[in-house]
């Protein structure tokens, strides 16, 4: 296929309209492969465990989508858990991003009316591989609309399919949000750039829709809420305003807010909150400049130009002027505070505990970003180059979606989400740009026909470096436009020797094999761990499934009566709501953090502290998670100090931080442990007869690596009920008031057989009785 | 099948006969076999009432609390022994432990005896603190038998006190006095709720040393003095089991059920004339009580519904079409600021058959409505609509507070001398669902702005028909096509 004659007869499939035709064939064979890649890599979690939902916030997800297949969508609506956030409740239905739940489950309903009936689970589980392929092809369109080579756009979408980054949000199982969401965002970005291009109230009603739908999936939205009018205010002050830009602007703006506020979740938010201001503020913006235009038409320059001057300070002025005082007074809220984290890292530990105590709200490690990105990682700023070079509108947008995102995704992990989209596209370009100029076979031909030639062409690329010099032209000098930069204008000097070629086509497949290896494998090793279920090697190499979350919460859910309300960590709030099916304290939504605080305090405070706390909230069992005897790093031990440093917030006189670390400021758990800590419930249920494993004194905390203390922790106010099998989930059960109305700890002396002192000698002054 | 029709016959062989609320095997523990004819009349009472006696010494082999892990016996009567303890089948722990399974016990002191140190340790527990001395007796040179004791003063004359205001009286006798002969006087706890007091020992009463010299003793030693003295004390824990502690076992005696004493001639009382003792009847209400055969409560029915009234306002038009106000009994959801009507159904046992229970005079049975804490704490009042035969219907209709979440219809009702009523609802307070706000047509305030969407509609289809049918003015065609190149397509 390397070089074809004319005369061949396969040249009849790739000239003139056949020509056309076969290469939209490819094109489509080439996206359904892709997107047939996509799934498969995000399978390795369902073959390796088995068809779970993963983690954390997908156990809600399922369980609210449980919900809304059994009760319907009104009930779901107005759904009030009075499982979660025990006693308070939770209005799940009003608070929740429902665009997730109603995917699938329209899915469910859909598969039914084929009579297909699938269990929600599976759809479930499958659903966030099954969007990542229509994400691919939104990369695509998004790409094409970017890159006039063709093979950018499949370079993107094979990028997106597979890169980490993305996956690691969207494997078999992980039901997040994320799983619909990236293919909206990037949707979404495919609509506005088209509405740009195009003007039309169409296209722009579109990208409101999808933002909406959008909105509905995602709290990330607020992204889309900034990007956008961000682009427009820059194409304003470029010059560049169109009505083009204004049609497709207003259109998205009123319909998108509109749809947006249809949610109960956002409500009166885009109106009301900071983070929605910007749009808002360019809306004016835009219909001031449309305004302007319009004078401008009328008017002499001179005095249009005083006029223009007057009227922006003035109008400037006076809504900035607005917006101080409104968010002054309260109408408008200020910015929340994730907000204020992504600005000044340092904020949240200082604030808001809470936000910080979350490992994917640590900035980001550097190696993270070439684990999640690889080789896309030094293509991406190559094809934010290329994008100056023809500096179009989409270009534009482009170049501020890279800056935006590049800084988000360095302050959060988890934002690599949104870095992920355009890393492929501007890769995908700079790739493409590669390809092309390099996979073609024959020379170049003069520069003086390059621009003529080109429009005739419009062949695709293959990603995989096959040449076909018939095929593919020298698209190279089709990016020069005559009307873009002048730097750009200089001609096009030629590769003419197969050697340069074939090295540089040599190194690209390389590079891509790697590629394609090295995603396989973070993929199979790093985020196809469902963590409720946690995989380790056996010293001849067998894999070993350590299976106590789900032990610990089926015993839950089979040993205690199903109010028996569970007080935990809010990690383990959604996974106890779906597995368990007990009510819990605290969970992952974190919308009360003096809730959590109580939780917090009731688990670094003494039991004679932590008793009363638990009485009150009626709690039954209390679940913690201990990886001492494992070496499993993630448990409450380690954890602890958060649970200290948010109760600390609400409670500053009764929990310091301080008292949990030695003098010399260390966090121990052996004999130097301070009292504070020894005290502690968290502590003591950690410990409690954890000796009893080890011979006398050998007892040692395989996480911290430290010996712990001969004598272990006692308990009186609690009970252990169960415990796993390599102790990772220990659950005990809160004993009642001493029926005798004794306290705790003299009611275990007496069954111990110690005698109480006689009374009979007291001193001071003797306390009578009086009734 | 077999196993159900004898539980049945035996159901109704208790209903017939036994006369306590819980059961009539009662266990009795005594030092000697011998020691039983002394007490032949309460036996007799106790036989006539229903009960099963079984007689055991502590020492015997046979003697276990428990069979099967289950109490062998509702009711535990311990008459005094002069051992140190009461053997390893009655030791402290075991008896907790019965109690904490529910069953009674009624323990009896003699100072003649003494009081064995397990006994005493088993009191502190239940925070009853007995004098340290083993032969501590209570003294009154006041109100003493003076035909029995005119040397020691050291039986006890007492005649029966009114219960105190807002409790119910289970342990008055008609008339006569209460010989309480050779008294280990107790102390309660300062604290403890679960105690209280069924004879209190006179103001003039003091606690001394039988065996010790009475000159050594210094007055700051007396253990304790007066209305501090509790003689027989009531202990009911969390779980309505019943501790009565007798401080003088004599006064169970044959001897003293109708013996006559007298009171000392004193300035006072001059005329002290001979009198029958009311010891029998005492020990019959005493046994009742620490038997349950008195002041047992029981909730018969817990309801709670939507109030049959639930007003028609604006706010509440919308639910009328939902479907849960069809005012199902004990539904597990509600709405903020529903109506509810709350009835509990209380009945009390008196010897032999349930009583509608009538809370004592200045006491009323309370609701709370609560979550984390009461939002409402409502006196339940007797219902004048319904009433039933054998228990008292108390009712309450109040607001929902405007506050979702889970909450608890909360009965909490701790008297002493009546057992304990914990009845605890919890149901779920929802928010209002999405149709169940006003329309905003009924809100006048949203007058303006349904105006002005309506206005802007309007104006919109105005414009767009002028503009429509408007003809281009010519020397400005060039600007309206390009205007409506913008805002048409």
């Amino acid at each position: 296929m390397a070089l074809t004659d004319s005369d061949n007869p396969a040249s009849f499939f790739f000239k003139g309209e056949t020509g056309r035709n076969t290469r939209g064939l490819l094109r489509l064979i080439i996206l359904c492969t892709i997107a047939a890649a996509a799934v498969a890599s995000r399978l390795f979690s369902v073959i390796r465990f088995e068809s779970i939902i993963h983690e954390f916030d997908p156990w809600f997800n399922f369980r609210a989508t449980k919900y809304l297949v059994q009760h319907g969508f009104y009930a779901f609506w107005d759904w009030f858990d009075d499982r979660t956030w025990h006693p308070l409740g939770r209005v799940t239905g009003g608070t929740l991003y429902p665009g997730l739940m109603v995917t699938s489950g329209s899915i469910y309903h859909l598969l039914r009316f084929l009579a297909m009936p699938i269990d929600i689970r599976n759809i479930c589980v499958l659903l966030a591989p099954a969007f990542s392929g229509l994400t691919a092809f939104a990369t695509y369109l998004f790409t094409s609309e970017m890159s006039e080579s063709p093979s950018a756009g499949l370079l993107a979408a094979v990028f997106m399919g597979i890169a980490p980054g993305y996956i690691s949000r969207s494997v078999a199982g992980s039901y997040d949000n994320e799983a619909i969401a990236i293919f909206l965002l990037v949707y979404t970005f495919y609509l506005w750039i088209k509405a740009v291009k195009v003007g039309s109230i169409m296209w722009g009603a579109l990208t409101a829709l999808f933002y909406g739908y959008m909105v509905s999936a995602w709290g990330g939205y607020v992204f889309i809420t900034n990007l956008l009018p961000l682009h427009a205010f820059v194409l304003i002050c470029m010059g560049r305003y169109s009505p083009r830009l204004y049609v497709s602007y207003t259109t998205w703006y009123a319909l998108g807010t509109l749809a947006s506020m249809q949610i109960p979740f956002v409500g009166f938010l885009p109106i009301r909150s900071s983070d929605h201001m910007a749009a808002l503020g360019v809306f004016g913006l835009i219909q001031l400049v449309a305004f302007t235009e319009f004078v401008r038409y009328q008017l002499p320059t001179k005095q249009f130009q005083t006029l223009l001057r007057a009227s922006v300070f003035l109008v400037f002025g006076g809504a900035f002027a607005g917006l101080v005082l409104l968010t002054l007074s309260g109408t408008i809220a200020p910015w929340s505070g994730r907000f204020y984290s992504l600005w000044d890292t340092g904020y949240a530990k200082i604030h808001i505990p809470i936000i910080a105590s979350v490992s994917e709200h640590q900035p980001t490690a550097w190696p993270a970003f070439f684990f999640d990105l690889n080789m896309l990682i030094w293509l991406f700023p190559a094809g934010v180059y290329m994008c100056f070079r023809s500096l179009k509108d989409e270009q534009v947008f482009i170049v501020i979606y890279a800056v935006l995102a590049s800084y988000f995704a360095g302050v959060m992990v988890r934002l690599m989400l949104t870095l992920t989209p355009v890393v492929c596209v501007a890769a995908a370009m700079a790739l493409s740009q590669i390809l092309d100029t390099f996979l073609v076979a024959s020379s170049p031909e003069d520069n003086s026909t390059d621009t003529s030639s080109s429009k005739a062409n419009g062949a695709p690329s293959t990603a995989n470096g096959s040449a076909n010099a018939n095929a593919i032209k020298d698209k190279l000098a089709a990016a020069f436009s005559p009307d873009t930069l002048r730097s750009t204008k200089s001609p096009v000097v030629g590769i003419y020797s197969y050697l340069s070629k074939s090295l540089i086509a040599g190194a690209i497949t390389a590079y891509l094999l790697l590629f394609v290896l090295h995603c396989t494998w973070v993929t199979s090793n790093a985020y196809s761990s469902p963590s409720v279920v946690l995989a380790s090697k056996l010293p001849d190499g067998s894999q070993h499934i350590i299976d106590d979350y789900r032990e610990a919460y089926y015993w839950l859910r089979q040993n205690t009566a199903p109010t028996a309300k569970v007080m935990a960590w809010w990690d383990y709030g959604y996974q106890i709501g779906g597995m368990a099916d007990r009510p819990t304290l605290v969970d992952n939504n974190t919308w009360n953090n003096t809730h959590i605080a109580t939780v917090g305090k009731a688990m670094s405070s003494r039991e004679e502290v932590s008793y009363p706390i638990m009485r009150q909230h009626e709690v039954d069992y209390v679940l913690v998670v201990f990886g001492g005897l494992l070496g499993y790093s993630g448990d409450d031990i380690n954890k602890f100090l958060w649970m200290v440093r948010i109760a600390e917030g609400i409670w500053p006189d009764e929990i310091k931080e301080r008292d949990f670390f030695t003098s010399r400021g260390e966090y121990r758990v052996d004999d130097e442990a301070t009292p504070t800590m020894r005290n502690s419930l968290m502590y003591k249920m950690s410990y409690y007869n954890y000796n009893a494993l080890f011979p006398a004194g050998q007892a040692t905390d395989r996480v911290r690596g430290s010996k712990l203390p001969a004598a272990g922790p006692e308990l009186s106010t609690v009970e252990e009920a169960f415990t796993s099998e390599n102790w990772i989930i220990r659950i005990y059960k809160v004993k009642d008031l001493d029926n005798l109305g004794r306290n705790h700890q003299e009611a275990g002396a007496f069954e111990k057989g110690n005698k109480r002192k006689k009374a009979g000698k007291r001193r001071g002054p003797r306390v009578l009785r009086v009734e | 099948m077999r196993l159900r029709i004898l539980g049945l016959i035996a159901g109704f062989l208790g209903l017939v006969s036994a006369l306590s609320a819980q059961g009539n095997k009662v266990l009795v523990v005594l030092e000697d076999e011998a020691d039983k004819s002394k007490y032949s009349q309460l036996w007799a009472g106790l036989s006539d009432r229903g009960f099963q006696l079984s007689y055991q010494t502590p020492k015997a082999t046979g003697l276990s609390l428990f069979q099967h892990g289950v109490p062998a016996y509702t009711h535990l009567l311990l008459l005094p022994t002069k051992s140190k303890g009461l053997g390893p089948n009655l030791t402290p722990n075991l008896i907790v432990e019965f109690v904490n399974a529910g069953s009674n016990v009624l323990l009896t002191l003699s100072s003649e005896t003494g009081v064995p140190s397990a006994i005493a340790s088993l009191l502190l527990e239940l925070d009853i603190a007995l004098p340290p001395d083993r032969n501590s007796v209570v003294v009154d040179h006041f109100n003493y038998d003076a035909k029995s004791a005119g040397e020691g003063h050291d039986t006890l004359l007492l005649s029966s006190t009114k219960a105190k205001a807002g409790l119910k009286d289970y342990f008055s006798f008609p008339s006569g006095l209460l010989a309480l002969p050779h008294p280990v006087g107790q102390v309660l706890g300062p604290a403890s709720p679960l105690l209280s007091s069924i004879v209190k020992a006179p103001s003039t009463a003091y606690t001394h040393d039988s065996k010790s010299d009475s000159t050594t003793e210094s007055i700051d030693d007396v253990f304790a003095t007066g209305n501090q003295i509790t003689l027989v004390s009531a202990f009911q824990a969390r779980n309505s089991a019943r501790f009565t502690v007798l401080g003088s076992a004599e006064a169970l005696e044959d001897k003293w059920f109708d013996a006559s004493v007298q009171l000392p001639s004193s300035s006072s009382n001059a005329k002290a004339t001979a009198e029958k003792t009311s010891n029998k009847a005492f020990a019959a209400a005493l046994t009742a009580w620490t038997f349950k055969e008195t002041g047992v409560l029981k909730v018969e029915s817990v309801n709670h519904r939507l109030a049959a009234d639930t007003p028609k306002d604006s706010t509440s038009k919308a639910v009328t079409g939902h479907s849960f106000l069809n005012l199902e009994e004990n539904p597990s959801i509600y709405r903020i600021k529903n109506n509810v009507h709350y009835t509990i159904a209380l009945s009390e046992w008196s010897h032999n058959s349930w009583q509608p229970f009538q809370p004592a005079t200045s006491d009323a049975v309370q609701l709370e409505f609560s979550m984390l804490s009461p939002f409402h704490r409502l006196n339940l009042s007797p219902s004048t609509t319904q009433s039933t035969a054998n228990s008292t219907l108390l009712e309450a209709d109040f607001t929902l507070p405007d506050q979702h979440g889970i909450f608890n219809f909360l009965v909490e009702y701790r008297r002493p001398f009546l057992t304990n009523i914990e009845e605890k609802r919890s149901v779920t307070v929802r928010h209002f669902a999405h149709d169940e706000w006003p329309r905003s047509f009924a809100i006048s305030g949203a007058y303006p702005w349904i105006g002005g969407v309506w206005i802007t509609i309007g104006a919109w289809v105005v414009f767009v028909a002028l503009w429509l049918y408007s003809a281009p003015a010519k020397p400005r065609g060039e600007l309206k096509v390009q205007g409506g190149k913008g805002g048409g397509r």
